[in-house]
C-alpha cells in the first residue's frame, strides 16, 4: 500500500497510469475499477479529503452489492462491463467517450440531428464531440442575472471546491446514499461533472435552469451528479438533457440526482433522455420534500438500449406534494423500465403519478412503481395512472405497481390501461385526409401531451419532431 | 427450512401414506420424487421491496407444524346427479387412468417447496368427475381438520359441454386435538375444463386462527370453456394462496372473485393470476377485502397476455378497506402484455370508510356503529353479487356480519 501512495504523490498523472497498466497486466484480478483509479480521479479534481473518503466508501459498497437480478422482466445487465470503464472516467487518459469528429458519429445520429434542424455548434456540443461551443456565452449571461439573486449554478466539480460546506452536507448523505443500489454506489465512486444549483430563500428562478448546453463540459457527462438545494419558499425549474441523441462508445450511463426541497419551496426537474441505442442508462434520482414543499418530476425516456429509472420522492414534511409525469418510448431492441417511487412519511401529503408508455417494433416498456404510506401519514392521498399504447404484436408493455399502506386514513388509487392504437381514431383522421402514418403520429403526439406541455416550447417541439422521426422508422 | 422438515420426515413415511391409500406405483414414485426434490426447492415467491418483505414464510417452523402420519379429518361430500364425487382410493379404483393422465398436469407437483411437500404428504384426496353433457349444481365438499397438519388434494375434470358448481368449505373441527405451536393446512386444486365446459369452484376458508394455510388452485380451459374461482378467506393465522387460470382455449374465460376479512393479527397473502394464451379470451379479476385490528393483507394480481392471444379482454380490480390504524395493506396488480390487440385494465384502491357516507347515515339517526357496519357490508356487495352459489354467498355474508359485530 505504501508504494501505491508514493506513486500518488507524483504529479505526472501519465506516469501514474503507466504504473497502473503494469500492475494490471501482472494482477488480472485487479483489472478495471479499483481504489487506485478512484484516488487518481479525486486528486486530479483537487478534491478535499472527505470527498475522496466518500468515493472510496462507495467503491467498497459497489464491490459488495449484488446486481439487481431478481426483478421480474428487468433488463439484462450482463453486458455492462464495468472493467472497461477506466478509460472513460480517468481524467488523465486521452481516450474519452465522445467521437473526435462529427463524421465519426454513427450515421443514424448524424441523420437525426440534421432532421431535428439543430445548428452545427450545438450539434457538436450535444453529440459529445469534444469541441468548444458558443453556448458558453449564453450560459455566462444567465449566470450574471442569477448571481444578483444569490443563486449558485455551477458545475459539480467546482462546487465541491468552492461551496464545500453545502456540498459536504448534502452530497450523497441524505437523498441518495451509495448503499441505495449497486449503480448508485458505482456512481458515488466515480461520479464526475454534473451541476450544482443553490436557490436562496424566497427566490424565484424564472427562467428554467438548463443543463442543456453544459452536459459535455466535463467528459461525457456519463456519471454526472446533480445536486439541487432549494431553500424555503424558493422556486426553480431545472431541465436536464435534451431530446437529441447522445452518443458514447462506453455503454453505461449512471447519473445521480439529489434534490432538496425546503419548506414551502417548489422544484420542477425535467429531463428528456435520448441516449444512443447501445447505452445502459441506470440512474438514481431522489428528492426530499419538507413541509408544504412541492416536487415535480417530468421525465421522458426515448433512447438507450436499456433504461432503469425510478425518480423517487420522500415526502418528509406535512403537506408536501409530489407529482410525476413519465413518458417512455421503446422501439426495436429497447427495454425501457421506468416508473416512480413515493414515500409518504408525513400527514397530509399528496402524490400523483402519471405514466405513459409507447412500445413498438419489438420494444419493451414497463412501469415499475412504489407508493409507500407510512404509519402516521394521516390523510395521505395518492393516485397513480398508467396508460400504455402498443403499436404491434412484437412489442411488450408491462405494468408493475407496488403499494404499501400502513395507515388507515388514506386515499390510494391506482389505475392502468393497455391497448392498441384505436382503429376508429386512425380511421377518423384518415377520413379527414391524413395518411396512416400522419394519423398515428398525431394520436401519439396527443397521447404524450401531458409531458410536452410541461416542457419549454423548444423542447416540446423537439420532442414531437423526434417522435415523428422514430415513428417514420427512418431511424434504426 | 427444508432441513427442518427433513429432520422429522422420511421417505418411509411418504411410502406409508401412499400404501395406506392403495395408490398405484406411479403415484408413489411421484410423491417420492417430490420428497427428494424438497432440498432443492425454494419457498413460493413473496414480494419484497426495499426494506419490506410483504410476507415472511421463512419464519414458519414446519418441523413443529407438520405431523405427516396424523391426518385426522372429516370429509362430507355431497354429490349431484350424474357426477362422480369420490374420495381418493375410490377415485383411483374407478378413474385410475384419468387421474394418471391429469395429476400434476395443471399444478407442477414440484413448483415450490410447499407444493412439493403437499405432493409428498397429501392424505385427503377428492376427485370430481363430470361426464360429457352433464350439468351439475351444488357439489359440496366440506373438510374439517382435526389434526396438527392436513394435506389436501382435489382434482376436477369437466368433460365436453358439461358444467359443474363446486363449493368447498375448510374449517377446523370443534373436537380437534389441541396443539401448542399451531396447525398447518395445505391444499392443491387442479381443474380441467373440456371444450365448452364450465367449472365454478367456490372455496370458503375458515380455519382456526392458529393455522398456517397454503393453497394453490389452478385451472386450464379449452375452447369455449370457462373456469371461475371464488375465494373467501376468513380464518387462519397466516394464509398464502394463489388462484390461477391458464386460458388455453380459443374464446375461453375466467373469473376470479376474492373476498377477505382479516382481524387481530391475521396475515393474508393472496394471489390472483391469469395467463391469456389463446385468441378471444376474457378474464375478470375482482377482489375486495376488509382489515381490522392489526391484520395485514398482501395482494398480487397478474394479467399475462401472451404473444398469440389476439383480441384479449382482461380486467382486474382490487379494493381494500381499512378499519383500523394498526392494519396494513400491500397491493401489486401487474399487467404483462405481449399482444397489442388487447384491452386490458386494472385498478386498485386502499381507503377507509367514507366520512361523508357515514355522516349521511348518522344524520338519518342511524347509530354510528350500525352505520359503519352497514357500509362495510355494502362494500362486499359488488363481490358477493358475482358469487353464483347462493349457499356460499349467504355463508360469506353471515361470517362478515359476525366478524363485524364481535
Amino acid at each position: 500500500m505504501s508504494s501505491d501512495q508514493d506513486h500518488l504523490k507524483e504529479t505526472d498523472t501519465e506516469k501514474r497510469f503507466e504504473f497502473k497498466k503494469e500492475e494490471n497486466s501482472a494482477f488480472q484480478a485487479e483489472k478495471g475499477l479499483d481504489e487506485e483509479t478512484i484516488r487518481v480521479i479525486s486528486e486530479d479534481k483537487d478534491e478535499p479529503e472527505w470527498m475522496l473518503e466518500r468515493r472510496l466508501r462507495a467503491l467498497e459498497q459497489f464491490q459488495e452489492m449484488p446486481m439487481p437480478e431478481d426483478w421480474p422482466g428487468a433488463p439484462d445487465l450482463s453486458d455492462v462491463d464495468v472493467d472497461e470503464i477506466v478509460p472513460y472516467i480517468r481524467p488523465d487518459i486521452e481516450t474519452r467517450g465522445g467521437a473526435e469528429n462529427w463524421e465519426d458519429l454513427p450515421e443514424e445520429i448524424q441523420d437525426t440531428f440534421d432532421k431535428l434542424g439543430i445548428p452545427e455548434a450545438e450539434k457538436n456540443a450535444l453529440s459529445g464531440v469534444g469541441a468548444q461551443y458558443e453556448s458558453e456565452i449564453v450560459y455566462q449571461n444567465m449566470k450574471e442575472q442569477w448571481e444578483d439573486k444569490g443563486v449558485i449554478f455551477c458545475d459539480m466539480d467546482k462546487a465541491v471546491r468552492e461551496h464545500e460546506d453545502i456540498v459536504r452536507e448534502y452530497f450523497m448523505t441524505k437523498a441518495v446514499p451509495p448503499s441505495d443500489n449497486k449503480f448508485a454506489a458505482l456512481h458515488g465512486a466515480i461520479w464526475s461533472g454534473g451541476s450544482f444549483v443553490y436557490v436562496p430563500e424566497d427566490t424565484n428562478v424564472e427562467m428554467p435552469v438548463q443543463a442543456y448546453f453544459r452536459m459535455n463540459s466535463d467528459g461525457m457527462g456519463q456519471f454526472e451528479h446533480t445536486l439541487i438545494v432549494a431553500e424555503e419558499n424558493s422556486e426553480v425549474h431545472y431541465i436536464e438533457g435534451c431530446s437529441a441523441p447522445k452518443y458514447s462508445e462506453f455503454n453505461l450511463h449512471s447519473g445521480g440526482v439529489e434534490v432538496f426541497v425546503k419548506e414551502g419551496a417548489h422544484v420542477q426537474y425535467s429531463t428528456v433522455q435520448n441516449w444512443s441505442k447501445n447505452t445502459y442508462n441506470l440512474n438514481t434520482k431522489r428528492a426530499i420534500a419538507e413541509e408544504d414543499a412541492t416536487m415535480e418530476w417530468v421525465s421522458g425516456s426515448m433512447g438507450s438500449k436499456a433504461t432503469m429509472l425510478y425518480p423517487s420522492t420522500i415526502l418528509k414534511g406535512p403537506g408536501a406534494t409530489d407529482n410525476h409525469i413519465t413518458i417512455a418510448m421503446a422501439g426495436e431492441g429497447q427495454n425501457i423500465d421506468t416508473g416512480a417511487k413515493v414515500y409518504h412519511n408525513a400527514p397530509d401529503t399528496k402524490s400523483t403519478i402519471e405514466s405513459k408508455s409507447i412500445s413498438k417494433d419489438g420494444g419493451r416498456t414497463n412501469y415499475r412503481g412504489l407508493v409507500h404510506i407510512a404509519d402516521g401519514a394521516e390523510n395521505a392521498s395518492t393516485s397513480v395512472e398508467c396508460d400504455a399504447l402498443m403499436f404491434d404484436n412484437d412489442s411488450t408493455s408491462d405494468t408493475m405497481p407496488y403499494m404499501e399502506i400502513q395507515e388507515q386514513k388514506v386515499d390510494v388509487a391506482h389505475e392502468a390501461t393497455v391497448g392498441k392504437i384505436g382503429d376508429e381514431d386512425v380511421f377518423y383522421l384518415q377520413s379527414r385526409g391524413l395518411d396512416d402514418d400522419d394519423a398515428k403520429q398525431m394520436i401519439v403526439a396527443g397521447f404524450i401531451e401531458p409531458l410536452t406541455e410541461e416542457l419549454p416550447i423548444e423542447y416540446a417541439v423537439e420532442m414531437n419532431r423526434l417522435i415523428e422521426l422514430e415513428m417514420e422508422g427512418s431511424l434504426g | 427450512m427444508s432441513t427442518q422438515v427433513h429432520a422429522e420426515l422420511t421417505a418411509d413415511q411418504v411410502e406409508q401414506i401412499s400404501e395406506d391409500l392403495d395408490e398405484p406405483e406411479w403415484l408413489t414414485e411421484t410423491r417420492l420424487d417430490a420428497f427428494e426434490a424438497l432440498d432443492d426447492l425454494d419457498m413460493p415467491d413473496v414480494i419484497t421491496t426495499p426494506g419490506r418483505e410483504w410476507t415472511n414464510l421463512d419464519a414458519l417452523d414446519y418441523e413443529t407444524l407438520v405431523d405427516p402420519l396424523d391426518y385426522a379429518q372429516e370429509k362430507d361430500r355431497v354429490t349431484a346427479e350424474g357426477v362422480d364425487v369420490l374420495e381418493w382410493s375410490e377415485a383411483l379404483a374407478e378413474h385410475g387412468d384419468l387421474i394418471e393422465e391429469h395429476f400434476g398436469s395443471v399444478v407442477d407437483p414440484q413448483r415450490d417447496f410447499l407444493t412439493a411437500l403437499s405432493t409428498a404428504l397429501f392424505s385427503a384426496g377428492t376427485v370430481v368427475y363430470v361426464p360429457e353433457g352433464v350439468d351439475a349444481e351444488d357439489v359440496k365438499v366440506r373438510t374439517t381438520m382435526n389434526s396438527r397438519s392436513l394435506f389436501n388434494y382435489t382434482l376436477v375434470i369437466a368433460e365436453e359441454s358439461s358444467s359443474v358448481t363446486i363449493l368447498e368449505r375448510q374449517a377446523t373441527g370443534d373436537d380437534a386435538k389441541p396443539v401448542e405451536e399451531g396447525r398447518y393446512y395445505s391444499g392443491v386444486v387442479e381443474a380441467i375444463a373440456g371444450e365448452n365446459a364450465s367449472i365454478q369452484y367456490g372455496a370458503l376458508q375458515n380455519l382456526s386462527e392458529e393455522t398456517y394455510n397454503f393453497q394453490v388452485k389452478r385451472g386450464h380451459t379449452s375452447r369455449y370453456s370457462s373456469v371461475d374461482w371464488i375465494e373467501g378467506n376468513l380464518g387462519s393465522r397466516l394464509t398464502k394462496t394463489s388462484v390461477e387460470t391458464r386460458l388455453l382455449g380459443d374464446s375461453s374465460e375466467s373469473q376470479i372473485v376474492g373476498a377477505f376479512f382479516g382481524h387481530e393479527d391475521q396475515h393474508f397473502d393472496l394471489g390472483s393470476r391469469v395467463w391469456h394464451e389463446e385468441e378471444n379470451t376474457t378474464a375478470d379479476l375482482v377482489t375486495r377485502g376488509v382489515l381490522k385490528d392489526s391484520a395485514r393483507s398482501v395482494y398480487e394480481g397478474v394479467q399475462d397476455v401472451g404473444r398469440e392471444a389476439w383480441n384479449t379482454s382482461s380486467y382486474q380490480r382490487e379494493n381494500t378497506l381499512m378499519l383500523s390504524d394498526e392494519s396494513e395493506a400491500d397491493a401489486s396488480p401487474k399487467l404483462i402484455i405481449n399482444n397489442h390487440d388487447t384491452e386490458a385494465s386494472h385498478s386498485a384502491t386502499v381507503g377507509q370508510v367514507d366520512e361523508e357516507d357515514l355522516f349521511y347515515m348518522t344524520s338519518r339517526s342511524i347509530d354510528e356503529e350500525v352505520a359503519k357496519n352497514l357500509l362495510v357490508e355494502g362494500f362486499f356487495v359488488p363481490v358477493l353479487e358475482e358469487v353464483a352459489v347462493d349457499e356460499l354467498r349467504d355463508d360469506l355474508e353471515e361470517k362478515v356480519a359476525t366478524r363485524l359485530r364481535e
